[in-house]
Formats: C-alpha cells, sequence, structure tokens
C-alpha cells in the first residue's frame, strides 16, 4: 500500500523523521499526501472486531436517535444549532458508519472523520451527561481517533505532538537537559528574594513530586518558579524528577496510545524510583487527565491507579490553604468580580468542582466570585479543548467555538478568569485576542504569589 | 388461530424474549473489558455500585436530571409513554389471569381500570408525539431512520389493538387475537433491536455510572460525585 513521506500510517519515531514534519511549514504537503492515503480496510475493521466491544457497541446500537444530547453540545449551539452538529449525528455518521460497513470507508469518507473527530468534537464528554442511555460520546470519539491515528487520517500537529513523546517522552522538544538546566536557571533568578529556595532534583521519599507541563519549561518559566516559591512557602518537602516530569500528552489528542503508554510509563517510573508520598501536577487539564485518570489503564495497571497518589494542583492548594501552609493576606485578596473557568478534564471529569471553589473562597473577598453559567460538572469546554487549540486546519471552526466561552466570561460580569488549566488558559488569551472584550486571565500561582503571606524566615534580610 | 397464538405461541414468545434479554445482559457484561473500557470494574465494587446506583436511579426520576429539567415536555412525554410502556403489560389484570393460567405466576396487584386505559391511552398519545417530533424537530429529524418508525409501531401496536378489543369497537375477537399477534411479535422483536434497551438501558447506565464513580472522581472523598 503506496504512502506519502509525511502522511503514513507509521507513527514518528526519530528526531530526523520530526524534523522533516515540522520543516513542512503548516503540513501544506503533509495534508497534500493524504488526499491519496489509502485506507487499510483490513487493519481498520481487525482493530474494531479486536477493540470495540460490549459498551461501545451498545452505544452504537441502542441510540434511541432521541436527539436530547443536541443542546447538551457547545459547537452545536454556536453553529446555528446545525443538525450536523448533534452529537449522536456526529458519531453515528462516523463511527458508526464504519462499523455499519465493516470498515470498507474511502478516502473522503476518512476525511470527513477526521474533521468530525478533531473540529467537531472537544472530547469534553458533556454530551454522555444529557444522554438517557448514558452514552458518552467523547469517549467514542476519543475511540475513533485511534482508529484515524492508525490509518494516518490525523492533522499535522497532533502526528508531531506524538512524536514528539515519542522521540522526547515531552509534548515539545524539550531534553533533559533542558529542564535541569531551565529548573537551575528559575532557582537562581529567586533565592535572593526567597531565602532557601532551590528545586531539588531526584530526592527520594519526598512527600511531593512536581511533575509540569513542557510548555512551561520552553515558554513559560516563571510557572515552573512559582511552583517552586509557593511549596518553599508552604514548606514542602518536595522534589522534582530529571526523567518523567512531562505530564501532558498530546498523544491522547492524536489516539496514538501506543506514545501515551510511553509518555505515562515514563512518569511512573519515576514515581517508583524516587517513591514520593504523592505526585502534584501543573495547572493542566488534560495531563491531569493522561497521567492520572486514563494513564494507568495505558500502563495496564489493573486497579486503575498510579504508582503512587496523585492530586491535581488545584488540590494541592486547597489543601494548603485549609491547613494553613499557604496563608492569604486578607487585605490582598481579589477585590474585583472574578470568575473561574472549570476544566472538563478534572472537573467534570475527575470531580474537583468542590475543590476549586474551596480555593476561591480563600482568595477573593467574599461577594466578588461570580459563577459562570452553566458550571461545574455541566460547564462548556473553554473552546479549546482536545487538541482543537493547537490544529492550524481547524482554526476558523476553533474561533468560533471561543465565543462560547466569550459570550460565558461576558454575561458574569467579570473582567478577570481564573483558568487553572493550559488548554483553557490558552483559549481563553485566544478569545480576548480574536474578539478584544477586554478581559484578563490567570493561572493561580501568580494570583497567589500576589496574596501569600511569607515567612520571616524566608523574606531577604535587606 | 387464537388458540395457537395464545397457546404454543405464546410460550415461544415468552421464551425468547427471557432468553433473549438475559443472553444481551451475559454478553453485555462479558464484553466489558476493564482495559479497553479503561474503568477498573472490579478493583472497587463498593464504589462501581454506588456509581451504579446514582446513575440509574437519578434518570429513572422524572426531572431526577439536568438534561431533564432542561427538556420538560419530552421528560414528560417520555415518563408517560414508558411508565404505560411498563405497567400495563406487567399489571393489566387481564395479563395477570394469564399469566397465572399459563405460567402459575401473578404479581398479586393489578392495576385498576380507570389507570391502565389512562395509561394505556398515555402510551397512544406520547407514540404521537414523539412521532411528531421526529418530524417536526431538525435535530432529531437528521437522526431519524425508518428503523425509529418501525420500533414506534411495533410498540404501540398491542396498545393500540389492546385498546379496541377493550371497547369491543367492532369485532372484540378480532382485536383480541391481533392484540395477542402484536404483543407476542413485540416480545420477540426485543433481543433482536433496539428495544433490548429495556434491559441496556440499565446496564448502560450502569457501565457510565461505574466510570464516574471508580475512575472519573467518584472516589475523590471532597467530591459529592457526578451532578447528574
Amino acid at each position: 500500500m503506496p504512502e506519502g513521506t509525511l502522511c503514513n500510517k507509521k507513527p514518528i519515531k526519530t528526531e530526523e523523521d520530526l524534523r522533516q514534519l515540522l520543516a513542512d511549514t503548516g503540513g501544506k504537503e503533509y495534508y497534500k499526501q493524504m488526499k491519496v492515503l489509502e485506507v487499510d480496510r483490513k487493519l481498520l475493521w481487525d482493530t474494531i472486531q479486536k477493540t470495540c466491544k460490549s459498551r461501545i457497541r451498545t452505544w452504537l446500537e441502542i441510540c434511541a436517535h432521541c436527539g436530547m444530547c443536541a443542546d447538551s453540545c457547545f459547537l452545536y449551539r454556536i453553529n446555528d444549532c446545525d443538525p450536523k452538529q448533534v452529537p449522536a449525528y456526529k458519531i453515528q455518521s462516523t463511527l458508526g458508519e464504519i462499523v455499519r460497513r465493516k470498515g470498507r470507508v474511502d478516502n473522503a469518507f476518512m476525511h470527513m472523520a477526521m474533521e468530525t473527530a478533531w473540529a467537531k468534537c472537544t472530547c469534553c464528554n458533556r454530551c454522555g451527561m444529557y444522554c438517557p442511555h448514558g452514552i458518552d460520546m467523547g469517549v467514542m470519539f476519543g475511540y475513533l481517533r485511534g482508529l484515524l491515528y492508525a490509518q494516518g487520517f490525523v492533522p499535522w500537529e497532533l502526528k508531531i505532538g506524538a512524536g514528539m513523546h515519542r522521540v522526547y517522552r515531552a509534548q515539545m522538544d524539550v531534553t533533559q537537559e533542558d529542564w535541569v538546566e531551565t529548573c537551575e536557571w528559575m532557582a537562581e533568578e529567586n533565592e535572593e528574594d526567597y531565602v532557601g529556595l532551590t528545586i531539588p532534583f531526584d530526592k527520594k521519599d519526598a512527600d511531593i513530586m512536581y511533575t509540569v507541563n513542557a510548555r512551561e519549561v520552553k515558554h513559560y518559566p516563571e510557572d515552573l518558579a512559582e511552583a517552586a516559591i509557593l511549596f518553599h512557602i508552604a514548606g514542602e518537602n518536595w522534589t522534582v524528577p530529571s526523567e518523567g516530569w512531562e505530564q501532558t500528552s498530546l498523544s491522547m489528542f492524536a489516539g496514538d496510545w501506543e506514545a501515551c503508554a510511553l509518555q505515562v510509563k515514563s512518569v511512573y517510573d519515576a514515581m517508583e524510583r524516587l517513591m514520593p508520598k504523592r505526585m502534584v501536577g501543573t495547572e493542566c487539564g488534560h495531563a491531569h487527565r493522561a497521567t492520572v485518570i486514563e494513564g494507568p489503564y495505558w500502563a495496564g495497571r489493573k486497579d486503575g491507579r498510579p504508582p503512587v497518589p496523585c492530586m491535581h494542583y488545584v488540590e494541592w492548594v486547597a489543601e494548603a490553604l485549609r491547613t494553613g501552609k499557604l496563608k492569604i493576606d486578607p487585605k490582598k485578596r481579589i477585590k474585583e468580580p472574578v470568575t473561574l473557568q472549570d476544566s472538563c478534564n478534572y472537573i467534570r471529569n475527575h470531580g474537583l468542582r468542590e475543590i476549586t471553589r474551596e480555593i476561591m473562597s480563600y482568595i477573593v473577598e467574599p461577594g466578588y466570585f461570580i459563577e459562570m453559567n452553566p458550571n461545574g460538572d455541566h460547564n462548556y469546554c473553554c473552546g479549546g479543548g482536545g487538541g482543537f487549540n493547537g490544529i492550524g486546519l481547524f482554526r476558523p471552526q476553533r474561533n468560533k467555538a471561543l465565543i462560547t466561552k466569550r459570550d460565558q466570561i461576558l454575561s458574569t460580569g467579570a473582567k478577570l478568569v481564573i483558568a487553572p488549566c493550559h488548554n483553557c488558559w490558552d483559549a481563553i488569551r485566544d478569545l480576548e485576542e480574536e474578539y478584544r472584550v477586554g478581559i484578563k486571565w490567570s493561572f493561580l500561582k501568580p494570583l497567589l504569589i500576589q496574596m501569600v503571606e511569607v515567612p520571616d524566615h524566608i523574606q531577604p534580610k535587606e | 388461530m387464537y388458540d395457537f397464538l395464545t397457546g404454543p405461541m405464546f410460550y415461544l414468545a415468552f421464551c425468547v424474549f427471557i432468553i433473549g434479554l438475559l443472553v444481551r445482559i451475559v454478553l453485555y457484561i462479558r464484553g466489558l473489558d476493564w482495559k479497553l473500557d479503561r474503568v477498573a470494574y472490579s478493583a472497587f465494587p463498593a464504589a462501581g455500585f454506588k456509581g451504579a446506583f446514582r446513575s440509574i436511579l437519578y434518570w429513572v426520576l422524572p426531572f431526577g436530571t439536568r438534561s431533564w429539567r432542561t427538556q420538560p415536555f419530552m421528560t414528560v412525554v417520555f415518563f408517560v409513554f414508558h411508565l404505560g410502556a411498563v405497567l400495563v403489560p406487567l399489571f393489566l389484570l387481564a395479563h395477570n389471569l394469564i399469566l397465572e393460567e399459563k405460567l402459575g405466576v401473578s404479581w398479586g396487584v393489578t392495576l385498576p381500570q380507570l389507570l391502565a386505559d389512562v395509561l394505556s391511552w398515555g402510551v397512544i398519545v406520547t407514540t404521537l408525539l414523539l412521532a411528531l417530533r421526529r418530524v417536526a424537530l431538525p435535530e432529531v429529524r437528521i437522526l431519524t431512520t425508518a428503523y425509529d418508525y418501525l420500533i414506534l409501531a411495533v410498540t404501540a401496536a398491542p396498545f393500540i389493538t389492546g385498546l379496541a378489543a377493550r371497547y369491543a369497537v367492532t369485532d372484540y375477537q378480532l382485536w383480541a387475537t391481533l392484540h395477542v399477534l402484536f404483543g407476542e411479535l413485540l416480545m420477540i422483536l426485543v433481543p433482536f433491536t433496539k428495544l433490548s434497551h429495556i434491559v441496556l438501558f440499565f446496564m448502560s447506565r450502569a457501565q457510565l455510572g461505574m466510570d464516574y464513580g471508580i475512575k472519573r472522581g467518584g472516589m475523590n472523598p471532597r467530591s459529592k460525585g457526578l451532578a447528574w
């Protein structure tokens, strides 16, 4: 079966392959090759027979075609209630059709399926909460993405992203040296302001092993510094692993399950090597989903749990505020209307809605916190989840999708949005750039740094 | 004809219905796979049970979930339809007499005639509304196939013929025969069609409930559980 040099069914495995694909700016040649990429129908049908078992088959079969999922989907609503955006239609016309045709689909079908899987669904799982049968179309779209990836029908950026994880065990070309040097640099930059500040590497039996998003290392090193400062102020016995520090997984967005396993095992290896009491991950939603919620299954862990208990950053913050490890200066609490973005990946999908509200109760002056509507488990996706933010080909669709969140934020009247998730944070930044509505957005860390009381022994003597 | 339908055919339809549904349940459970589904079903039975229970409970309560509350028209239609479709076949006095005669069992509880009439009319009216909804709403129309109308028709047929016999509109015997025929046809079709949701609804709901109960936050001690 002839394949393109850039667009093919083989995963990226070497730096050379990565460079070649990256050199094809915007994936121009890649998508051209995709136009003639053949579908390996036997592989497709064999995979379905092996992996599409009673849960998904039953979902596809018993869907009553009642359309109650329609209004649950923010993409349906924002696209003028286009019937083709009804979640049940989207999954029935793609995965359902592949199953009914026993894998006998062609190139044009796969293009349609790719657009549906990555530009018409962010895998936010909201529809699953609105279906009487409990049919979770987000889960099915995740499965469909895996089928499409194996056939080479995957957006250019996500093919690269999955390749990055395979080559660097990080979503970007950040090497172990880059990581260690960046941490050392950030510790040096801040040690004068915070006496005794270090970023301790590979300390065994620490209370906390901290893991991050490679973007922080590459583009936002101050985030690492802020994390270190807050752990230091809280008096935590913490460490970072020199290997296995990357918590994210663009391979999850891509549907490259093999890469998912490789990536998450690197983090679990670090846990087993350092034996921390627990792991705390940075303010990222999909990273938490990948490493803490889905990862154990990719790694074949029967109890569905990582090797040590894991917390999202918001859980650590709530605990530190609750126990008094971090004390907020009441004078410095947020005294302007502020709202909170609920990340699908750890609110709806990991039960942390009470935790984030608890944080608000400490850091926002009473009366200034305004909920979005809907919120909590029923929140809408930021508009850029599931990889949507990063796909150039689908940028117009993504920008349209941002309008949901824009209007949700505007109707709160708040000018500040707290977004403890990289994907949401990006989406909100992009919606401000795109639509200029005059809002600010922030992770928790920089806000906490401004309002937390610094103990005397950490304050510089001068 | 009537003797055949209420004799051998009844036993056949009954067996296909019961055994068919049992097979669907067994196949469903056997097809669950902790690794593929990414849910540690057996590792945390208590959390799994709690999640499954919540997931079913909120959804069998009218207006029990946000989805039901935001779509009140559908909720009313749905519950009126299902209430009749479940209660009348099981608890109609005449059905209980047949059960007792054929299988030697009965519930001991039966529906008063007026209630049975209201529930049956409810099924017929809501069937029409569900069909109209399929035509009227673009988001439902795009999903609808001939199969969906067939399912509505075979479900409503025993009720239409049953009420016709009840009121003896023309020839009681004819309508009664048709009623038994359609009732048995329905029972035979159930395991092989979407109507298998009679049991698979509970399976599917329990599965997603376990997913949320075990994996997606249900075990966080600070979580009050997913807000269905």
